[in-house]
């Protein structure tokens, strides 16, 4: 190797660029913009207006944060579902005055009072709710009516409270208490805040219902077809919103104990402007309560700030409207190059040297032959993208499908065939468990099993997070293929960490080992990442030694034998490098040895581009995706190796007639099944010489009972 | 050290002779005193918004003074939001000034926050409308007077023998602000003691729009040919009022009456007969009483919320007649 | 009923045959019902004098409406109108009355308008900011620029001896105001251009789809500038007249709800906002919605927060007989659109 090949090595070894793309795709840095901005207006303000850090200033600014937090995730939540809520100004105000007037005039107990304002928030709510979600008025049009309506209702009602509200003095140590009185130096209220921002965080995040407002903002028609209650959803984001809207105008009543005639006049803009500055879209989807308080907090201490300093109010509003323009400005571009610069980015290409492939020449058993041009084909064009077969005890044939679906092919002629099982994702490695139960490796959600009741039932989507990794790649994203070890365990190789089942042909180009081996354990239902950065491990076949196993590593052609038990515990060896292909996956045939099936065969061109990542980052920067060399996939073959690695036998389909394409095949009763991921068919081939009565699940769990 | 101490000697020495120096000139010791109590002190200014001409002039009115009696007065300007002087309030509590000067937006607003304010030894004036707490200091208008006069005014000439009707419109600013109910109570009463007979046919409010008031006016106007009079409420709204009845050509029939803080705009509405009686309450004489105020109250070390001092400035009626250069002032814009 | 009657308003609002259904038809019919019922109910509703006030008095409303929908149509919204009237007309009286000929000051006056609405189409066009938010942000630039920088103050008198401002806002023509004749003529002018010039064909292919607009070849960006400039230089109009009729502007006008009401006239007319609708007859029909509603009140002696409250529940049910009778249904419901 050159000294200039070595240098390449180790940059591509030690500078980490596939973090870029990684954390660039993260959802927290779509906050990355207002977030900047919320630490240059801290920097900026913070410097020329020392109170602000002063206890004094913290207290009142954490206070005013309280209510207008809530108030800007109030109008997030209805926008995230794609409307928009121009009453909430009046709605506060009937609020402050229903509050203070329950508690300042009738004497109410603090609960009921709360009470009844959380009811008033929600009914307000629920009429622009019902208009809006079930009528399906135009939200900012209804808003805007019913803003004017519930004000004149305020200011109808208002002159009869006002002066007693403000001469009435609520008995109450709670109330004064959450209006003055504070903890840790901040006031009550904003713990209040926090616990409820908080609980909408894990709502809007992590919920079914917080998902499905999402679905309904950011796709309408979509979440309608799926099932989602449209309309509901629509109505009881008002709902929410007024309730919110209550709260916060619960604490400001407490804080300011009086309610003037242009109380909450022009909130909506101010609080719009919050929620927008955070990020939030007009228009529905993208939200969180992360961007309205960070929204929140730039507004506050823009306007305080702005007042402190005593700039003519005008002027103030001058400033704010520049901040509002150049946040949404900067915003518009981040939402729409963001998405470009993570695909420009994310894409890393890492320094492979392949060891030189083995060719017919040196290693007569790779001729190319026609062996496989008289296999049977089995459900031609009823199939798609049968990446894996299966054969269980009675001869039937499964095999999976693109479609998420499992086929049962029956015996003994297989023009017969059924739906066995339907999971949903891209179904890819399979194999029978001791039960006969069929072990699944489903692409984007991990490890399942199909019992011969047709039960499908999920081992597990997810393992341990690694602690360097900056994507989780606790969600098992891309399984592929697996076997089941004499105890009961299941290894299955993830192929890539980094790539879901729809790009996998991607994570070649970067080739870097993003692939890992998983070890589900039945016995206590545990899962482990036992093997790490691994390239694209594929196939799997469990050696009979019941402490370690063979996993092919596509990208890097070569086979390697991995010890989970025993003595050698922990250790790779390789068993076979310098593959000609791709391999892809691995199994057992009658007389000891294993089929490999190679899925595409290498070429001296893409070998040398392993050795140059610059040169394959440029082409992924440059050209478009479908432009990019990509391993060739259309034709391989099928080679047959003993377990110390020495290949015996190949076969191929030459002219491309019948079965050029392989990726798995199981040998039964003397034929070999064969699967294709890109095919429409399965293959069924007669091995010459094999033992008829031979099958998998009986020589290797045994007889059934 | 050393170095440190010679100077600060040096120092008092130099000041020691300046002293006697300043002896023996004609001492005035109140004079001094007057001076060292009020410089260096901090006095925050919280209007409801910098455009209005009241507004300006007393700003004009207390920076001059300031400037020259060597106090800071430092303004915070909450763009007619009561909400954003709520929280101006709340941090010059916080920055505890030697004063804060307050103008409120309504009776109810800041009553919490005054107390606060008393409690924490600030003292407070507060400006032409009072709130429900009251403070150390008021200075404002008499806005019962106000509405009073024009009542009184009203009432003379509709039921006199020459008009046209008893019929008289009012046009309110929005009705639950309190300058407003405090100038129609005023109003009413004075209808009252006139001994009744003048019907009210119409009281609107134009949310202090001209064009509002306009509308409405000719509304009126269409429906009651023969009305006698109008009462606006606010100057700058009242201009709507004048020009729809003008434009009806019933100037000399409709008696307008409007009232407002005497800045030239509105002497020129009297000049041109679209006001026909304007009832001033000075800017200029608030301006210069709350500056009197501010200089005592600074000077003052009574505490905070001992006493309360109330100064209603007074209601000058200004007609085509009474008019002079002098009724009215240009806003000082450059202040 | 639903689906085709919806249909067959939404083609007939087009071909301009028939109301029924259509928004503008609703609006259009409670229009009527109001008129006949304050006219025997209200003994001096119906007198030509009052009619003509009813007129006058929302003029103003329709003039700024008409601009609005000039940008409505086209997918946009301009909530500046208000604040750059105001900004524009004080600046020119305020230099006419420290001295400079009135014609020369709102000539500059009319530049500053003209810039202002260039800024605004300019941030909208190329910054592409929705114009929902440009115009929200900008409204308070303006007028912040306006005060203090230009003027301080907020009453201001109309300069003395001119007297086609005077005749503008008193005189009539024909026994008809004049301010009644300027909105016709705006009207007009506003219909030839959105009817018959490529500029008012190329708004509509706009509004209805920008996208595809562009894709045509349409010079969308500067179109949607001139647009806004439009708007801005109606406004400006709009302010001349309010400036006439009441022998000067206050600038407090800017922090009113205004441009929510003239907005709320041109949605009520049956001009969407998702743009490629309506027209002309749209903002008329809203115009007199509205005017004859707040006459009728205004006669009636309600307190100005009974009318709002009234406005209000007047303004959702038409809202809602538009949905009853035009549903939306969630498979043609575009996405954003609020």
């Amino acid at each position: 190797m050159s000294a200039a090949d070595t240098l390449v090595q180790l940059r591509y070894r030690f500078l980490p660029d596939h973090v870029v793309g990684e954390v660039l795709s993260k959802r927290w840095t779509d906050n990355a913009i207002p977030f900047i901005a919320l630490l240059l207006t801290l920097a900026v303000f913070g410097s020329v207006n020392p109170g602000m850090f002063t206890a004094f200033g913290m207290y009142d600014l954490a206070g005013q944060i309280a209510e207008f937090g809530l108030l800007a995730i109030a109008l997030t939540l209805v926008m995230i579902s794609g409307g928009i809520d121009l009453s909430i100004g009046s709605v506060f105000a009937l609020c402050a005055m229903t509050v203070l007037t329950a508690l300042n005039v009738y004497n109410l107990p603090l609960p009921v009072a709360v009470g009844i304002t959380l009811g008033v928030g929600a009914v307000c709510g629920a009429i622009n709710g019902v208009l809006i979600g079930y009528l399906r008025l135009r939200a900012f049009l209804t808003t805007l009516v019913t803003l004017v309506m519930f004000r004149s209702i305020y200011e109808m009602v208002l002159p009869k409270f006002a002066t007693q509200i403000v001469l009435g003095m609520p008995d109450s140590v709670v109330w004064d208490e959450l209006g003055f009185g504070s903890f840790l130096g901040l006031p009550y209220a904003f713990f209040l805040s926090a616990l409820i921002a908080l609980i909408w965080h894990v709502v809007l995040s992590r919920s079914r219902p917080g998902w499905h407002i999402a679905a309904v903002g950011g796709a309408r028609r979509s979440a309608h077809n799926a099932g989602i209650n449209v309309r509901l959803v629509v109505c009881l984001t008002y709902v929410f919103c007024g309730m919110m809207v209550a709260a916060a105008a619960t604490l400001f009543a407490a804080r300011l104990t009086s309610v003037g005639t242009d109380t909450g006049l022009g909130m909506e803009i101010s609080v719009l402007t919050a929620v927008i500055l955070g990020g939030t879209t007009l228009g529905g989807g993208r939200g969180s309560v992360a961007k309205a308080l960070i929204g929140s907090v730039i507004v506050l201490i823009l306007t305080n700030g702005l007042l402190q300093l005593g700039v003519i109010g005008t002027v103030s509003a001058l400033i704010l409207g520049v901040v509002l323009l150049l946040a949404v400005w900067l915003d518009v571009r981040w939402v729409k190059n963001r998405q470009k610069l993570i695909d420009s980015s994310y894409v890393s290409p890492a320094y492979i040297k392949l060891t030189e492939s083995v060719n017919a020449a040196e290693n007569p058993v790779y001729a190319v032959n026609d062996k496989l041009r008289d296999v049977q084909t089995i459900g031609l064009g009823e199939v798609e993208g049968p990446e894996d077969v299966a054969v269980d005890r009675a001869g039937n044939i499964y095999s999976g499908s693109r479609h998420g679906e499992i086929h049962r092919w029956l015996a003994p002629d297989f023009t017969r065939h059924e739906i066995f099982a339907h999971i949903g994702g891209g179904t890819f490695g399979m194999n029978f468990d001791k039960d006969d139960n069929l072990v699944v490796c489903v692409g984007g959600m991990g490890l399942y099993m199909v019992t011969p009741e047709r039960e499908v039932v999920k081992l597990t989507d997810e393992t341990s997070r690694s602690l360097t990794s900056v994507i989780d790649d606790s969600r098992i994203r891309l399984a592929d293929d697996l076997d089941i070890a004499p105890d009961g365990r299941v290894f299955f190789s993830e192929a890539s960490i980094r790539y879901t089942v729809h790009d996998w042909p991607v994570d070649m180009i970067e080739s870097r080992g993003n692939g890992r081996i998983i070890c589900y354990d039945p016995r206590d239902k545990s899962t482990k990442t036992v093997l790490k950065n691994r390239i694209f491990p594929n196939g799997i076949v469990c050696l009979p030694d019941g402490e370690s196993l063979l996993f092919n590593e596509t990208w890097a052609c070569r086979i390697c034998r991995y010890w989970y038990d025993g003595k050698k515990k922990g250790q790779v060896e390789i068993v076979l490098d310098g593959l000609p292909g791709y391999p892809d996956n691995i199994n057992r045939a009658s007389d000891g040895n294993y089929w490999v099936c190679l899925v595409g065969m290498r070429g001296p061109a893409l070998d040398m581009m392993m050795t140059r990542p610059g040169l394959r980052r440029r082409m992924t920067r440059r050209i478009a995706p479908a432009n990019w060399i990509y391993p060739n996939i259309n034709t391989g073959c099928i080679i047959k190796i003993s377990a110390t690695g020495e290949v015996l036998e190949s076969l191929w389909d030459k002219g491309g007639v019948n079965h050029p394409m392989v990726t798995s095949c199981k040998e039964h009763e003397g034929h070999l099944v064969i699967g294709g991921v890109s095919n429409n068919r399965v293959g069924r081939w007669k091995i010459p010489g094999a033992d008829p009565t031979w099958s998998s699940p009986v020589d290797y769990w045994g007889a059934k009972q | 050290m050393k170095l440190k101490h010679l100077m600060a000697g040096a120092l008092a020495l130099a000041s020691v002779a300046g002293g006697v120096a300043a002896q023996q000139e004609l001492s005035n010791a109140s004079r001094d005193s007057y001076l060292s109590a009020v410089e260096g002190k901090r006095v925050v200014y919280i209007p409801m918004s910098m455009t209005t001409d009241l507004v300006l002039t007393w700003n004009a009115f207390l920076q001059r003074q300031a400037d020259e009696l060597g106090y800071t007065v430092d303004v915070r300007d909450p763009n007619w939001s009561a909400e954003a002087g709520a929280r101006a309030l709340t941090q010059a509590i916080g920055e505890k000034p030697d004063l804060i000067v307050l103008q409120n937006p309504d009776v109810q607003a800041y009553a919490r926050l005054i107390q606060r304010a008393t409690k924490a030894g600030i003292k407070i004036i507060q400006l032409n409308m009072e709130s429900l707490t009251q403070s150390d200091a008021y200075v404002g208008a008499d806005w019962y007077g106000v509405g009073h006069t024009a009542g009184e005014a009203i009432a003379a000439r509709c039921s006199a023998d020459g008009a046209s009707s008893n019929k008289v419109a009012v046009v309110t600013g929005v009705p639950t602000a309190p300058v407003d109910l405090f100038q129609m109570s005023g109003f009413r009463a004075a209808l009252e003691e006139a001994g009744g007979g003048i019907e009210i046919v119409s009281e609107q409010s134009a949310g202090y729009d001209p064009s509002k008031a306009r509308a409405i006016t000719s509304s009126v106007l269409q429906q009651n040919p023969d009305l006698c009079a109008v009462f606006g409420i606010w100057d700058g709204q009242d201009a709507g009022i004048g020009a729809a009845v003008k434009e009806a050509g019933m100037a000399e029939q409709v008696f307008v009456v409007s009232s407002g803080g005497g800045a030239q705009t509105s002497c020129d509405r009297v000049a041109d007969g679209s006001f026909d009686m304007f009832i001033e309450y000075d800017a200029r004489m608030q301006g210069q009483a709350l500056n009197t105020l501010v200089a005592s109250m600074l000077q003052s070390g009574r505490e905070a919320g001992s006493e309360k001092i109330v100064y209603y400035g007074p209601n000058y009626v200004v007609t085509k007649d009474s008019l002079t250069p002098a009724s009215c002032f240009t806003v000082d814009e450059d202040q | 009923m639903s689906v085709q009657a919806g249909e067959q308003a939404r083609g007939s609002q087009r071909k301009g045959v028939s109301l029924r259904f259509s928004q503008e038809g609703i609006v259009f019919l409670l229009t009527m019902l109001m008129f006949v019922g304050f006219s025997i109910l209200l003994p001096n509703f119906l007198t030509s004098g009052n009619v003509i006030a009813l007129m006058r008095s929302v003029s103003v409303l329709g003039m700024l409406a008409l601009g609005m929908s000039l940008v409505v149509i086209g997918r946009g919204v301009d909530l500046t109108m208000v604040s750059t009237l105001v900004v524009g007309v004080v600046w020119a009286v305020k230099m006419a009355n420290d001295g400079m000929p009135f014609g020369q000051a709102l000539f500059y006056g009319g530049l500053l308008v003209a810039g202002f609405g260039m800024v605004v189409g300019l941030i909208v066009a190329f910054a592409e900011i929705p114009p929902i938010f440009t115009t929200l942000a900008m409204a308070p630039v303006i007028f912040g620029i306006g005060n203090p920088f230009l003027f301080k103050q907020d009453t201001h008198n109309a300069p003395q001896g001119v007297t086609w401002l005077n005749e503008l806002g008193f005189g009539a023509s024909f026994g008809i105001p004049n301010t009644i004749l300027v909105f016709a003529a705006v009207a007009l002018v506003m219909h030839l251009i959105l009817r018959y010039t490529r500029f008012g064909r190329s708004i509509y292919a706009m509004g209805d789809n920008p996208a595809a607009a562009r894709l045509s070849g349409l010079p969308v960006r500067p179109i949607t500038v001139a647009q806004y400039m439009m708007t801005a230089l109606v406004a400006y109009l709009v302010g001349i007249v309010i400036l006439g009729s009441n022998s000067g502007i206050n600038s407090r006008l800017a922090y009113t709800t205004l441009v929510y009401d003239v907005l709320l006239v041109v949605v009520l007319g049956g001009i969407g906002l998702s743009g490629g609708r309506g027209g002309v007859r749209n903002v008329i029909v809203g115009t007199l919605f509205v005017g004859t509603l707040l006459s009728g009140m205004t006669i009636l002696n309600l307190s100005l927060t009974a009318q709002n409250f009234i406005k209000s529940l007047v303004m959702l049910l038409a809202l809602i007989a538009d949905t009853v009778a035009n549903p939306r249904d969630e498979q043609t419901s575009q996405q954003g659109d609020i």
